[in-house]
Order: structure tokens, then sequence, then C-alpha cells
């Protein structure tokens, strides 16, 4: 008995639709496509776009700067206002750069040591707080800078009768970076695998030595990039400082003196009427955009090069 | 078609016996092979796929199933670094060389997959006729009466007639897989590929689905990829089995009617595989 | 991890219960724990509160003048805060419009159709244009873009049928005016929007998107009729954030604004913002004068608070979307 049944050859069911359908989508099958490659076209055009600033930027930046920064003293000396007789004595920025360094400083034994724990406290606890703590986080870290200034003023220089000097500067720029250092850090600690907690975990060890002896050792590497970008951000910040740091003229390391920094000097210095000061200013332009560029950079590589050694 | 299972040692067919006729071929493949970065991923098929069947592509997870299917509509144009070799014919049209553009190929071949998608910002109706939508047809009339018919043949217009605004995503998992099945038969494929359509689903949504096969095959081609051999013994009237080479590659091992394939295929690797002795 | 803090995006994995499981014994360790976050809670409570205080005798007071007058008068009042509203709005909208328009385009550029291999650079160079600082900014815009305005684009606009009513003559020493501000605006939020953008529109389900191309759709097709109806809300969420961060920025408008109280709508005429008003400002401010500018800080904070809140509301929206798909 022959087991191959014939093959039927079933009926098809009308397509009665089919041929209208195809007529029109092959009528406007031309003017879709091209109106896809125009779209598409001009998103790409839109890329470009985005980066032209940045080249444009770059280019001034280092065909204005670069003479002026290579120019000797520039890092040295101190400040000078140009005169008739002596328009291009502008001297250098040496009080700046040391101010900047000492606002980042301080500002930065504020804010890490409280942003880490915070956004530890963050990763690991599931109470209301911590879920309060983390809008409030996520909002500060975006408020408007000039805020900040606006509190260091009212509390440090005014209330605590401080005045007008580094430490009010530095505790502007910790408010800046407290919360971001928070963000950050919890997500540093998020990103550990909850299995290295549960093997701690499962060998019997109390859940805070855990925390300090596996989890945080393995965070690290996030919580300190967070830290650089914090501080990167910290360092080009105007207005927190423009308030209240008094924009002092001498090299000073002392918390209560007034100090000045590098994009204050900008700032102060970019409407000048002598051209000479006008030009320095992008000089200075130029250390703080390779600055925070090298930070940003290194950060991202840094952070990478952990990832991939994992 | 008689679909009984039997064992080989029952059936045993003489060599001699003609190939059965078949109908025309919807799509034919020779010496298709897909390579991705130049790693092969399948090798050298050569089969017709005939008009009105259910051809199901089988074997073991990595024997290259998908990929096959995926190069029916082209969809292998999305990855760089995909390569596909051989001939594919629509109606005796080249699809890739030939003298027929992607979007119009993906008219004639539809494509439902492996996890229901319907569209999750539209609503049933417009989910289903989203296919007219995007081929530029317009016409309401047209689009109501595709929508209603679509959506018969996916065996979904009873449930959901009176609520055909209501967003796909409340539909349940099996009915937004038929919405999909709509959705593609919507565009009157000629050709309708299935990537495992039934497996993230359960056991009664699955049934619906295959009871839908037999069905829709009068009014397209089916070509499923199934990783559940049970399932294409119950459905599929021709078989294509491929199994994973030494160099990593899947290959055709065997194309038949679904009948000789489980009851006395030629080649042992395919008999092991049917009695289940590996995969 | 970036400059640029996108709203929370990850889902949370389940989390250890350390605080939660009720251990008798609490260490030291939790305890420095709640000791840190009553730090951070006390700072940001005094943040709000300290300025919302120093600005209470001008609320109490002046809130009709802060609010829609339109002189500024030092030291002593009146204080009128409309200028600064109406800058702010008109700087920052039409900074938002922009990079919208720029930042969409860019971002589905850069998820599809930029090859994988250089997706890096590219994420890399968005993030180094975010990371300039704005006082930066500023001093390009003033030293390089206000007399390429002044010179260049001020004279052509000004010829165009409608001038007099949108742009007004100008005829600014220096080439900044309130359309300077908004174009050097839209450059700095660019990035922001851009990196937001970018994540929503990435998770898409890949599904989705084979889905509508094996219907016959072209490709713009899948990014306007499924990718980007998709990924609405949180492109709006990104919107939102772009907003806030425009409405915030001070140095950068205080350079090329022009830094005059006047309350006009004209683009090419000098303006100020909130921000910029209350760092020039500042310097030279006494008693009541401090005041109303702490008032202008509660308005800023408001608006940058309230953006910035719908902005993450409506992106962990988008999340619930997309896990039902």
């Amino acid at each position: 008995m022959s087991d191959i049944t014939e093959l039927e050859k079933p009926v098809e069911t009308g397509h009665q639709m089919r041929d209208e359908i195809r007529q029109i989508s092959d009528r406007v099958r031309g003017r879709r496509q091209l109106r896809s490659r125009i779209m598409v076209t001009l998103c790409a055009t839109a890329l470009s776009v985005t980066a032209v600033p940045l080249f444009l930027l770059l280019y001034q930046l280092f065909r204005r700067g670069l003479p002026v920064i290579l120019h000797a003293g520039f890092f040295t000396q101190l400040p000078q206002t140009p005169s008739l007789i002596t328009p291009n004595a502008t001297g250098g920025v040496s009080n700046a750069i040391l101010g900047s360094l000492v606002l980042t400083l301080y500002a930065a034994i504020m804010a890490i040591p409280v942003g880490v724990l915070v956004g530890v406290y963050l990763a690991e606890s599931d109470s209301k707080l911590a879920a309060s703590l983390r809008v409030i986080a996520q909002t500060m870290a975006g408020a408007p800078s000039i805020l900040m200034g606006l509190f260091a003023f009212s509390f440090v220089v005014r209330d605590l009768h401080v005045g007008f000097s580094a430490i009010a500067g530095s505790f502007a720029l910790a408010v800046l970076m407290l919360p971001v250092i928070v963000i950050s850090s919890e997500i540093a600690v998020r990103g550990v695998p909850n299995t290295l907690r549960e093997a701690g975990l499962a060998l019997g060890a109390k859940p805070h030595k855990v925390s300090l002896k596996i989890v945080l050792p393995a965070a690290v590497t996030g919580i300190v990039t967070g830290i650089i970008l914090a501080i990167s951000r910290a360092i080009g910040e105007t207005a927190p400082v423009l308030l209240v740091i008094g924009g002092g003229y001498i090299n000073s390391w002392k918390p209560l003196d007034p100090v000045s920094a590098l994009p204050l000097s900008i700032y102060e210095n970019a409407k000048s009427e002598w051209p000479s000061l006008r030009t320095e200013v992008w000089g200075i332009a130029l250390v703080l955009v390779v600055f925070v560029f090298v930070l940003s950079l290194s950060a991202r590589i840094w952070a990478s090069r952990k990832q991939q050694a994992r | 078609m008689d679909q009984e299972f039997k064992t080989h040692v029952e059936t045993k067919v003489a060599d001699s016996t003609p190939p059965p006729e078949r109908g025309a071929a919807a799509m034919q493949l020779k010496d298709v092979s897909v390579s991705f970065h130049g790693r092969t991923a399948v090798r050298d098929c050569t089969f017709d796929i005939t008009k009105n069947r259910v051809t199901s592509l089988i074997g073991p997870s990595g024997s290259g199933k998908t990929t096959l299917l995926r190069a029916l509509n082209r969809l292998h144009d999305l990855t760089p670094g995909a390569k596909v070799s051989g001939q594919i014919l629509l109606e005796g049209t080249d699809i890739y060389r030939g003298d027929i553009t992607v979007t119009e190929l993906r008219t004639r071949v539809g494509m439902v997959f492996q996890r229901p998608n319907p569209f999750p910002t539209m609503s049933i109706y417009e989910n289903a006729i989203s296919g007219l939508r995007f081929n530029g047809v317009k016409k309401k009339s047209i689009l109501d009466e595709a929508a209603e018919s679509s959506l018969k043949s996916a065996a979904l217009w009873d449930s959901v007639q009176n609520r055909l605004k209501v967003a796909a995503s409340n539909l349940s998992g099996g009915e937004q897989q038929r919405l999909c099945i709509a959705r593609a038969l919507a565009m009157d494929p000629e050709v309708l590929l299935m990537d495992e359509p039934t497996s993230a689903l359960d056991p009664i949504a699955t049934l619906k689905i295959e009871e839908l096969m037999t069905e829709l095959k009068k009014r397209v081609t089916v070509i499923i990829v199934t990783h559940n051999m049970q399932q294409a013994a119950r459905i599929s009237d021709d078989c294509a089995f491929l199994l994973m080479g030494e160099d990593r590659a899947g290959e055709l091992i065997e194309f038949d009617t679904t009948q000789k394939i489980f009851n006395n295929p030629i080649d042992p690797r395919t008999l092991d595989y049917t009695l289940g002795r590996f995969g | 991890m970036s400059i640029i803090i996108p709203p929370d995006f990850g889902t949370h994995e389940e989390v250890v219960p350390e605080f939660n499981s009720g251990t008798p014994s609490r260490s030291w360790y939790h305890y420095l724990l709640i000791a840190a976050s009553i730090v951070f809670a006390a700072v940001s409570v005094g943040f709000v509160g300290t300025i919302l205080w120093n600005s209470l005798p001008e609320w109490s007071h002046h809130t009709g003048t802060l609010l829609g007058g339109s002189g500024w008068q030092a030291p002593l009042g009146p204080f009128g805060g409309l200028a600064m509203i109406v800058g702010t709005l008109e700087t920052s909208v039409i900074a938002l419009v922009v990079a919208v328009i720029i930042g969409l385009g860019t971002s589905i550029s850069i998820v599809f159709l930029v090859p994988r291999r250089f997706r890096n650079v590219i994420a890399t160079l968005v993030e180094l244009l975010a990371a300039v600082p704005s006082i930066v900014y500023g001093l390009w815009g003033f030293l390089v873009l206000a007399p390429w305005m002044l010179n260049t684009v001020d004279p052509f606009l000004n010829r165009l049928p409608f001038a007099r009513e949108v742009f007004g003559n100008s005829s600014q020493e220096f080439g900044t005016s309130l359309l300077l501000a908004a174009i050097v605006l839209s450059v700095m939020i660019l990035p922001t929007f851009v990196a937001i953008s970018r994540e929503v529109i990435s998770v898409v389900p890949q599904d989705l998107i084979e889905a509508s191309l094996s219907l016959g759709a072209t490709k713009w097709q899948v990014i306007r009729e499924v990718v980007l109806p998709t990924a609405k809300i949180g492109l709006v969420g990104a919107t939102f954030l772009a907003l806030a961060r425009a409405t915030g920025e001070t140095v950068a408008v205080a350079l090329v604004a022009g830094g005059v109280a006047n309350t006009q709508f004209h683009l090419l005429y000098p303006g100020t913002s909130i921000a910029s008003w209350i760092a020039t400002e500042f310097g030279e401010a006494q008693g009541n004068e401090i005041a109303a500018l702490m008032a202008l800080g509660v308005l800023l904070m408001i608006v940058n608070f309230g953006l910035s809140l719908i902005s993450r509301g409506l992106v962990s929206r988008q999340r619930k979307v997309l896990a039902i798909v």
C-alpha cells in the first residue's frame, strides 16, 4: 500500500483586496523612499551641526589662548593692571590658579565624605528616607548654581560673619558637588553584583562588614569616577563663587582670606576695556577647558578599563 | 493530508516510488548561505517552498533555522557584516538581486516573531492596519475591510470587534500574537514567515494558533521555524531539517514531506532527531 | 557615567534588606550612614530655607511688583522682576526649540545611522560639549559670536519683512542681545537633551523595529511612526530637563544678553534673565535689594525644581511603557 498520499492542491481563498492594496502601495513607494532618504539625511546633518560649535570653540580657544599661556609668567605671576604706558602688562594668573585649587580642595573635603556615605546608604536601603533623599539629590543636582552662591552668602558670609572668603566659596561648591557625588556613588554601589554581597552573607559575615569589606571596595572605581566628575564640574563653575569669594589678588591658602578663581577671573576680565586683558582671558579659558577635558576623559577611560578588567 | 505518526518500522517505502507532484513554488532557495563578519551561520540550503502549504524548519538550537528564515525577508540587511549568498526567488524574482525593492518584498513576505510585539502606542485596529498605513493606503473603506478580514483570519475578530480602539497591550499574550498575525495578514502577503510563534505562549494559546494554520495556508504560504518537533509534525506539510555541522555552521540535512521526515527519513541524523535522541 | 546625570533609567536591583530586616544590633556603620544622611538633608533644607527666608520681606510687601513690575531701581526699589521673567522665557524657549530640533536629529543619527564603532567617539564628543564650563561658552559668545552677530546677522535680520516687530532695530554696541543669548543657550543645553533622548530612543525594543520593517516600512517611517511615539513620554521628559537647564544658566547669559532690565520682546535688543540679573546685581546690592534678589532666586528655584521633577516623573513613566512591551 502506498504511503504517499497525493498532495492536495488546495483552493486559494480569494485575494480581492490584494490588487488594490498593491496598486496603491506601488504608486506611493517611490515618494515614501525619497522622503525617508531626505529625512535621514537631515538627521545626519543635525549630527554634524551639533559637532560644529565644539570645534569652532576649540579652534578659537587654541588660536587665541595658546600664545597667552606660552607667555612667560602666565602661571607664576600675580595679575597686574595695565596702564596707558604699559598696556600689555597683564601679569599672570597665579592667584586664580591657586584660588581654584584651594576652593576645590576645601570643597572636596566637605563634600566627599558626606556624599559617598549618603550614596552608599541610598544604594543599600529601601526606606522612605532613602527614597526622599534620592529625589532631593536629583533635584539639587540640577539646581542653578547661582542659588548655591546665594545660600553661601547668606549662611557663611553673613550669618557666620566669616565675610568674603575661600571657605565661603568652598561651601557653595560643596553644596554643588554633594548631590552629584551622592548620585554617582549610589550608581557605583548598585553596580556591584548582588551575588558578591550574597556570597559574603552566606559565609556568615555581618551585613555591615559585608558592605565595608566586600561591596565598597568593589564600588571604589565608580565612586572615584563620580568624584572626579564632580570636581571637574566644580572647577568650572562661576556663579557659586562669584558672590562670595571676594576676588583676592594675592596668593593665599588661608580659608578665611578672600581668594580668586579661574572662572571668576575670566568673568571679570572678559568685558575689560583693555584689549590685552580681553586676550588674556582666552588663555585662562584654555587652561580651564584643558583641565576639565583631561579630568572628564580620564574618568571615562579609567571607568571603562576597570569595567573590562572585571 | 494524513498526519498520523507512524514509526519507521511499520512503514517502509520502496525507493522506486515517484516523487509526489508538487504545486507551484512560492519561494525557491538555491545554495543559500548566511554569514556574519565572515563566519558562516548557515550554509548551502537548497529547497523549494510550495504554495499554500506549511513548511517547517526544524532542528536543534544553533542549527541556523531562524537565520535562514530572516534571510527570506531580508531582515539581515539591518545587521552590519551580514552577507547572504546564493539565490532566493520569490515567484521567480531574485529577492536580493532582482527587480524588487526591499519594501516591496516585505509587503509580499510577512513575518511574525517569537515574542508577541504589537506596537504599544497603537490600538488593536491601528495595529492591524499598520502595514497598510505604512504602505500609503489611506482610504478608510479599505482599511476597515482589511482590519476585519485579517482579524477574522487570525480568529480574533469575535473577541475584539467591540473594542477595536482599545490599546493593544490590553490583550493577553496569545491574543497579542494573533494580533501580530492579523497585522501581517492585512497586507495580504503571498508568504508568511513565522519565527517560533508559539514558544512564548501557554499551551492553550499555542493550540489556538496551530489550529489557525490549517486555515491560513489557504490564503498564504506559511514557513515556520519551530524547535518543537511535535508541533512540526502536527501542523506542517513539508519539513526542512537543519543541523549544526562541525564548523558550527548550520546546514540542510533533509527536506521532504512531513510524513516522510517523521516516518522514514533518508538521513540517519534526521531519524535521531525525530526520535528525540538529541536536541 | 558622565558629567551629565541622566534621570534614573536602570531597574533597581533587588536590594538586600540590610536595614529593613530588623536586625537588633545596629552597628556604628549604620549610624554613620544615617548621620551623613541627616547632614545632607539638613544642607538641602537649609539651602531652600535660607533663600526663602531672606526673600520674605520682599514677598510679603511687593509680590505684585516682583512678578509684574518693569523697572529695577536700586538701592531702595521698587524692584520689578518682569523684565527678568520675560527675558528668561524668551531666551529659554527659543533655545529649547532649536536644541530639541537639532538634538532629536542628532540622537536619531547616533542610534540608527552611526556605525557601531563610531558610537563611542560621538558619545565622548557630546560629553565634552557638556563638560565645557558655562563661562567659556559665555566668553566665546561675547568675544566671537557677538561681533559676528553685529556685523553679519543683525543687519540681515533687520532687513526681513517683520523685522521691526520681532527683532527691533538694534544698535547695540557689542552685538549682545536676547537672540544671541538664546543661541548660546541652545548650544549649551543641546548635550543635555541629546544624552537623555539618545538613551530613551535606544531602549525602544529591537522587536518593534523589526516588526515594522517587516511590514514594508521605510527607515524614516519606522523612526517616526514607531520609535518616536514609543519614546514620546521620555522625550518630553528630556525636553523639560533641557528647559530646566536653560532657565538656570547664569554667567553665559550674563555675558551675552546685554544685561539691561527692559521689559520688551524684541529679540535683537539687550535683555536679561533671572539668573544672570542676580549674578550681575548682587555685588553692589544692599539690604532691600538683596531681599529682592533672593526673591528672584526663589522664583528661579520654583521653576527649576518644578521642571526637574516633572521631567523625572515623565521618564519613569516611560519606563513603565516599555515594561509592557
